[in-house]
């Protein structure tokens, strides 16, 4: 009876212990295996415009309503990078945060116009439930992010 | 067998094949329809919180983390935290993000709650899995294509296609095409 009960005990720990440790895939297969630094990307940004990159971090944000961006930390202080999708192609769980994510994907330079900033810090003050103010916005603005293709959440 | 009868089984057995992904559609239909007023996949809410200022420190320790946590009294394990900036610090845990205003101890908590239930009818309606499920989903679709012509020929006379039907089907076409032609 005992043996049985180890047996079964066993059996489901093993079960239940690869369900938990199941790394969580987005998007495409991985395709790259070497990370880059956060602090290379951002301390060089205009080297890896138009190349595909794979970092690695803690997740400290996602997009609460449609999961279609997500930001890591970086591996310097205050620093962070952030990985998006269209709506749809990728669904980033807002459970997420806090767990460690590998975004893969075309590194991007985004330049905004007054007006394109104005529209994107609106959506955030929406997003944030917090007031826009127009003062915010001081002119054109240079963004970078990552066309993100593939992810795992570990 | 007349073919009445044939086209009033096909209607009656994918019907009933059919309820279960109908109502899912129409759950989530209505559910993420109304995105712009409420989030279909998450229950969030805020609350707030004071604790002692933490002046002075930049990037904060493990330490640091720990007293704050004692303070707000959350008993279950934090996952990591983040520093966005040296007067801030964001605190991670299973379903709760805290943020925490050094210089002031102003805190924000939210809990973060997964609509159970919708949230895997929205992850099927707006075809989240893909691969398999697409197939599934054109099945259903051309399951409700055979409902609804099937439909229009399960009665016949008055009650049929031939009369109030012509009109109630004309009704059901003629909507969308105003829509289209006021929104387009």
């Amino acid at each position: 009876m005992i043996k049985k009960f180890i047996v079964v005990f066993l059996v489901l720990f093993l079960v239940t212990g690869s369900v938990i440790a199941e790394e969580k895939k987005f998007g495409v297969e991985l395709t790259l295996t070497d990370v880059t630094k956060v602090s290379e990307i951002l301390d060089n940004p205009e080297d890896f415009v138009g190349k595909t990159v794979l970092v690695e971090g803690t997740i400290v944000g996602v997009c609460e309503k449609r999961g279609c961006w997500m930001e890591i930390a970086g591996d310097k202080p205050f620093t962070k990078i952030k990985g998006k999708v269209n709506d749809g192609e990728i669904v980033f769980p807002m459970e997420a945060m806090g767990e460690t994510a590998r975004l893969e994907g075309e590194f991007q330079k985004m330049v905004l116009s007054v007006e394109q900033v104005t529209e994107m810090k609106k959506h955030e003050a929406e997003e944030h439930g917090t007031e826009f103010n127009p003062e915010d916005v001081k002119g054109p603005e240079t963004y970078y992010q990552i066309k993100v293709t593939g992810a795992v959440i570990k | 067998m007349k073919w009445r009868r044939l086209n009033n089984i096909l209607h009656r057995d994918i019907g009933y094949l059919c309820v279960g992904l109908t109502i899912v559609y129409a759950v989530s239909g209505i559910a993420v329809n109304h995105a712009q007023d409420w989030n279909p996949n998450y229950k969030i809410t805020h609350s707030k919180k004071q604790i002692d200022p933490v002046n002075g420190v930049g990037q904060l320790s493990f330490e640091h983390v720990n007293k704050i946590i004692r303070q707000l009294d959350i008993k279950e394990d934090y996952r990591s935290f983040f520093q966005p900036d040296p007067e801030t610090i964001k605190i991670f845990f299973e379903k709760k993000n805290v943020t925490v205003y050094l210089s002031t101890g102003e805190v924000e908590i939210e809990d973060i709650a997964s609509r159970t239930v919708l949230r895997e009818m929205n992850y099927l309606h707006l075809n989240r899995p893909k691969k398999l499920w697409t197939v599934m989903a054109d099945i259903y679709a051309g399951a409700i294509f055979l409902l609804a012509i099937t439909g229009l020929l399960v009665l016949k006379g008055k009650n049929g296609l031939r009369g109030r039907g012509k009109w109630l089907t004309g009704i059901g076409i003629v909507i969308p095409v105003i829509f289209s032609i006021m929104y387009l």
